[in-house]
């Protein structure tokens, strides 16, 4: 799960800014455009991901940004990072690798599959942490093709974890694997599996709700820097084809964790998104007890009444 | 506190016009203040009577001046008649005919006093008609009087000297502002029994009250005036009025009892509280009363029994109470009306209820007398209340204005006062009787 | 300390019957009105002072210094910071007398009621007034966060320019106020829409919630009308009943009531406005004393107030109802003072909810619940039924949030010394997954 000796770091002095990778893949999108659909991941050798990891130092949390991003997911102020905060660090870099001209698939209009975070000890938030972003595990999916955008923030202070050496004398504290979909775009000669036979939905009995206004995807955008147009607005929405715009996947994580993350020490987590949240909605939250994901686990799950999927379900583990 | 006619009419332009048109001109009253002068002015005391000598005594140990003969050039603030030894219609002129140049210079709120004795049936006639003519010539007199002097008598029994403890309370009661709006009236001691508080300014120091109906009108203004007098106050009031009853009590440092004097264990539950939370039980004031008013034609049931269990049942249940638990010395001062005296259209209810606690309180005397406490009513005229207020206009301003020789309704402190003095043990010696508060009203004697 | 004590702490025996007693000496409430009625025009601070102000009557407190007010709001207004003390310096107590704010949602009062208690016991106070209060009426509004927050950063601003970047925060949408909603901070759900979880996963019928509620009414019909209230109540603003009460209600007038909670939950929807306490204002307060203070004082004695626990539970989670922590707190309190559940003449279940009431008594009746949850041997077992809620409760009388705790305790201190021995149960569920309860004995 780290980085494997045949990739190449590049060092950047700076994350690279989340406007001009969305400028760059709206580019790149408009000069692969194939209309209709059997589009291919493009370029010679396209099912191959570029062998390259872009890394980032000096990274740190702005004080006011955190407070505003703790107070959008009704969390405490506090002086640790929460984990969808780390992401929210790392995932300008990790854009920067997907935006690459040499990255075979289309950015604009993949679609947010899963998460899963190691998150190793708590995170100070005057921290310098090193982020470094690859993807990896380029491979069919039942509705296309899927990639895991890996990236991992390191420290100076050391995990408490499992140690994997990310830079010199600096240890992994935040290992998160983003998995997404590039529906309807399948490389040379990949066979789609089946679509795997989904059990039907039985609602858990909820324990919570939240109400997103219709302002839920600004308001994140402004705090973490995600501009993707089908966050923003019904018509930003429209225009890449979406009926209606939807909520961030990680306002949901966040959201999440806010009420099932334990406030000191490591935890690992995962969430799988499976409808979108058009907005503004009124999601049904349930946790409940996962033993058999390990002592002091949670599961939680957002969903509609009614629906027949839900929204999103995950996992919370202490480590 | 003054209406707004009398303030008019009192003062500057209105007051030459209304002079002119011979319209009411109502004065303002001396009402009682502690450490005021009793009087205001000195006393001036005519008559043969055997009184003269003790109440002339009393007077200058009360620090007053005394005269026996008009003083020159001095306004008087009391004219006290000894016709105590009156035999014969013919000995009332002496003193009536120094009375007469004495009167003109009574001062504003002056007092005019009679002492004399009760008509028997066993006097002689010569006797009888002269004792009653103190009456006329008294209740005549006070309607002559002005500027807020009033004209009252006091009643000695036989037997009774003048220097009796409730003679000299009653004296005193009279003279002072205490008897503002009592006019016309004679208050009758029937014994010796009694005796003057240490101190006249708190003559129910330590005493444990009872006021029923105290949350508003006159009942508030009652507990207020026991209150300053001394006494430790029960605050009786129906639970629908327990915001009111909470303002007064806290006001007189006393306490509320949410009651309905209609229960039958009402009595009880006084007894109860007063016995649990003070330690005694001194005085009861039956002030609670509602008006249902109807003409008879038209009465409905409810209308009727409602007036009639509030205004007299639940005293006559109380009292029982009250005499079955044997509290020594307890007074009990019952709120009558000048309606049950002279009859009101529209109050058949209420009159019959009101001549009602006439009669018990005559008819109970005995039995308050036995355990060596008392029994009285004060039965108010036109006094200016939250329920008098929903009189209409005309009428009111009739009542007010033109029928009491006040010119004007008096206050709940008026009625207060009365009660005050008939619940102290210096009144002891008077019991049974039923005292007006109407300022000499028209209706009724 | 002296020198000669042990240097281990020693607690003299179990439970709290090795200090002097604390006296319930009386109480009184204002009726409790239904929100936006009758007390529409009156604040926190008037409810209280009324409250208290009919208490100092009662009990001829008038220039008195007592040891300590406590009450609360659940409810409050920014400017109401020192509420308790501001409506103390509105009575006829002695203005020497100390006061001080408390706050735990619904269990204000009992939490308030419960440690001027424990300081009567310890000798630190000899007279002590607790209680409670709350409008839903004159609630507080906020502005909302956004515009807050640009006024907060425009007055800290030092100069032109930066009021200007203050004000360019500002949005058309932070116009529209917020007013305090029922809702758990934490999960969003309203309390009704937690217990409808709970009435749901202990099956409690609607039948028997509305049994529940009908009888909150007739026995609450029924103690005004042998005059129990007249010292409990003083009538404020023309009101002199709850508004609340019904007592002419039936069962067929209650099933005709559709649900209002748990409609998620379809046809097992059992919770209406029937059966669920509506919103609503008033003030209770509770006289609590020294037998020395009340003897002294010639005042009456009606109960001991034994002792209190409080509980919480892990509702975020959802690993327990938001209003089943005096399920909780109960077992621990009967153990420390070696009593059984059903060792009481009385039991006072606050009715946030018919189902509140009637999920707490099914999780005792339950084996497994007990024994699981609770940690025990066995189901604590059922109660006596006819001796819940006697005098009515929250479905007929209304639950002004922070004012339930002293109705309650008023309630059963006179229950209790009507009835001349015995003990009684107190649980009072409270917003935050929390709960007070607490014993009373005759005196």
């Amino acid at each position: 799960m780290s980085v494997v000796e045949d990739r190449r770091t590049i060092v950047l002095d700076q994350a690279p800014p989340l406007a001009r990778s969305y400028a760059a893949a709206a580019r790149k999108a408009a000069a692969s455009a194939v209309p209709g659909l059997g589009r291919s991941a493009r370029g010679a050798g396209g099912q191959e991901l570029p062998p390259v990891a872009h890394r980032v130092g000096g990274v740190r949390a702005e004080r006011s940004r955190l407070a505003r991003y703790q107070r959008l997911m009704g969390d405490t102020l506090r002086d640790s990072l929460p984990s969808v905060f780390v992401h929210g660090l790392a995932f300008p870099i990790a854009m920067g690798v997907l935006v690459a001209d040499d990255f075979p698939l289309p950015l604009l209009g993949m679609v947010h599959l899963a998460n899963r975070v190691e998150h190793r000890r708590t995170i100070g938030a005057d921290e310098a942490l090193t982020v470094t972003a690859w993807a990896e595990n380029l491979r069919p999916h039942f509705a296309g093709t899927q990639v895991d955008v890996v990236a991992e923030v390191s420290a100076p202070g050391g995990a408490d974890g499992d140690a994997s050496a990310a830079g010199a004398g600096s240890d992994v504290v935040w290992r998160g694997v983003s998995t997404y979909l590039a529906r309807g775009v399948d490389a040379p000669g990949a066979v789609r599996p089946q679509r795997p036979s989904r059990p039907d939905f039985d609602a858990p009995m909820r324990t919570g709700q939240w109400r997103l206004p219709a302002d839920t995807g600004r308001e994140y955008a402004s705090i973490l820097g995600d501009w993707n147009p089908i966050h923003l607005s019904s018509l930003s929405a429209r225009a890449l084809g979406m009926k209606r715009h939807i909520a961030h996947g990680m306002y949901s994580a966040g959201r999440a964790l806010a009420s099932t993350a334990p406030v000191a020490g490591g935890y690992t987590w995962s969430i799988e998104f499976e409808a979108p949240v058009f907005l503004p909605a009124t999601v049904q939250f349930a946790v409940a007890d996962a033993a058999e994901a390990g002592p002091g686990a949670l599961q939680f799950t957002g969903f509609k009444r009614g629906a027949s999927r839900p929204y999103f379900s995950g996992t919370v583990a202490p480590r | 506190m003054t209406n707004r006619y009398q303030k008019l009419v009192s003062a500057g332009p209105a007051k030459e016009v209304a002079k002119r048109l011979g319209l009411p001109r109502p004065a303002e009253l001396r009402r009682y203040r502690p450490s005021e002068p009793l009087v205001p002015g000195p006393v001036l005391v005519l008559g043969s009577g055997a009184s003269a000598e003790p109440v002339s005594e009393q007077l200058l140990a009360w620090g007053l001046d005394v005269y026996r003969h008009q003083p020159q050039g001095r306004r008087l603030g009391a004219v006290i008649v000894a016709y105590d030894d009156v035999s014969h219609p013919g000995d009332l002129a002496d003193a009536a005919l120094e009375l007469g140049p004495a009167v003109r210079q009574l001062a504003p709120s002056g007092r005019v006093i009679t002492v004399s004795r009760p008509a028997r049936a066993g006097d002689a006639p010569a006797v009888a008609a002269a004792r009653r003519g103190v009456e006329g010539l008294l209740r005549s007199l006070a309607r002559e009087l002005r500027g807020g002097a009033t004209g009252n008598g006091i009643l000695l029994a036989e037997g009774v000297g003048a220097g009796a403890p409730s003679a000299l309370a009653a004296l005193r009661f009279l003279l002072s502002g205490r008897s503002a709006y009592v006019d016309g009236q004679f208050l009758s001691v029937g014994s010796e029994n009694g005796a003057a508080p240490e101190d006249w300014d708190r003559p129910l120091a330590g005493r444990v009250a009872v006021v029923t109906g105290a949350a508003r009108g006159i009942g508030a203004a009652i507990a207020r005036v026991l209150a300053r007098d001394g006494a430790k106050i029960v605050a009786v009031d129906v639970p629908a009025a327990g915001g009111a009853l909470t303002s007064v009590a806290n006001e007189v440092r006393g306490t509320a009892l949410q009651l309905d004097i209609t229960r039958a264990d009402a009595g009880h539950l006084i007894l109860e509280h007063a016995l649990e939370r003070h330690g005694g039980l001194d005085i009861v004031v039956h002030n609670a009363g509602i008006t249902r008013d109807k003409l008879l034609v038209n009465m409905d049931e409810a209308r009727w029994k409602s007036v009639l269990a509030v205004n007299i049942e639940s005293q006559l249940r109380m009292n029982e109470a009250f005499l079955g638990a044997g509290r020594d010395g307890l007074r009990i001062v019952s709120l009558a009306s000048t309606s049950g005296i002279a009859g009101n259209r529209g109050q058949t209810n209420y009159a019959a209820s009101k001549a009602g606690v006439m009669g018990m309180v005559e008819a109970s005397a005995a039995d308050f007398a036995a355990i060596g406490g008392g029994i009285n009513a004060v039965a108010p005229g036109f006094i200016e209340t939250d329920m008098t207020a929903k009189v209409p206009v005309p009428t009111r301003a009739v009542a007010r204005l033109l029928m009491p020789s006040l010119m004007q309704g008096g206050l709940p402190v008026d009625v207060a006062e009365a009660i005050a003095f008939l619940a102290s043990d210096a009144a002891a010696g008077i019991n049974g009787e039923t005292l007006r508060v109407c300022g000499q009203s028209l209706i009724g004697r | 300390m002296a020198s000669s004590a042990p240097s281990a702490p020693q607690h003299p025996t179990t439970g709290a019957r090795t200090v002097r007693d604390a006296v319930v000496i009386g109480g009184n409430r204002i009726p409790f009105a239904r929100a936006n009625g009758k007390y529409a025009d009156a604040s926190n601070q008037d409810m209280l002072t009324a409250a208290l102000d009919g208490l100092v009557a009662r009990f001829g407190l008038q220039g008195e210094r007592i040891g300590a007010v406590a009450a609360g709001a659940v409810l409050k207004h920014s400017r109401d910071f020192n509420l308790v003390r501001e409506a103390v310096l509105g009575t006829a107590l002695d203005p020497a007398t100390p006061a001080y704010d408390v706050q735990m949602a619904c269990a204000t009062g009992m939490e308030a009621i419960g440690s001027l208690a424990n300081k009567i016991k310890l000798g630190q106070l000899d007279s002590a007034i607790g209680g409670g209060v709350d409008t839903t009426s004159d609630a507080p509004i906020a502005v909302s966060e956004g515009l807050r927050r640009v006024l907060l950063e425009f007055s800290r601003a030092r100069s032109g320019k930066q009021r200007l970047a203050a004000l360019s925060k500002f949005r058309p949408k932070d116009l529209a106020p917020n007013a305090p909603g029922t809702g758990e901070p934490r999960t969003g759900l309203s309390m009704g829409e937690h217990q409808a979880l709970t009435t749901a996963a202990w099956g409690i019928t609607r039948e028997a919630q509305d049994e529940l509620a009908l009888a909150s009414h007739q026995n609450l019909a029924a103690a005004y009308d042998r005059h129990f209230f007249d010292d409990l109540i003083t009538e404020y603003r023309g009101l002199s009943r709850d508004n609340n009460l019904r007592a002419d209600t039936t069962l067929e007038k209650l099933g005709t009531l559709k649900p209002v909670f748990g409609k998620d939950l379809g046809s097992k929807a059992t919770m209406t406005a029937g059966n669920s306490t509506p919103l609503t204002d008033g003030a209770s307060a509770v006289l609590l004393g020294s037998e020395e203070y009340a003897r002294q004082h010639d005042l009456p004695m009606l109960a001991n107030f034994v002792d209190f626990e409080a509980g919480a539970v892990d509702f975020v989670h959802g690993r327990e109802g938001l209003l089943m922590a005096p399920a909780y707190a109960v077992p621990r309190l009967l153990e420390r003072n070696g009593l059984t559940l059903q060792d009481f003449d009385f039991y006072e279940i606050h009715e946030a909810f018919a189902g509140t009431v009637l999920s707490t008594l099914a999780a005792w009746e339950d084996e497994d619940f007990c024994r699981n949850k609770l940690g025990l041997d066995a189901a604590l077992g059922p109660i006596d039924r006819s001796r819940l809620n006697v005098a009515g409760s929250s479905l007929a009388a209304g639950h002004p949030f922070a004012a339930t705790g002293g109705r309650i305790v008023a309630t059963l201190a006179k229950l209790l010394h009507e009835k001349g021995s015995g003990r009684g149960l107190i649980s009072v569920c409270a917003a935050g997954g929390q709960g007070v309860v607490a014993i009373l004995e005759a005196r």
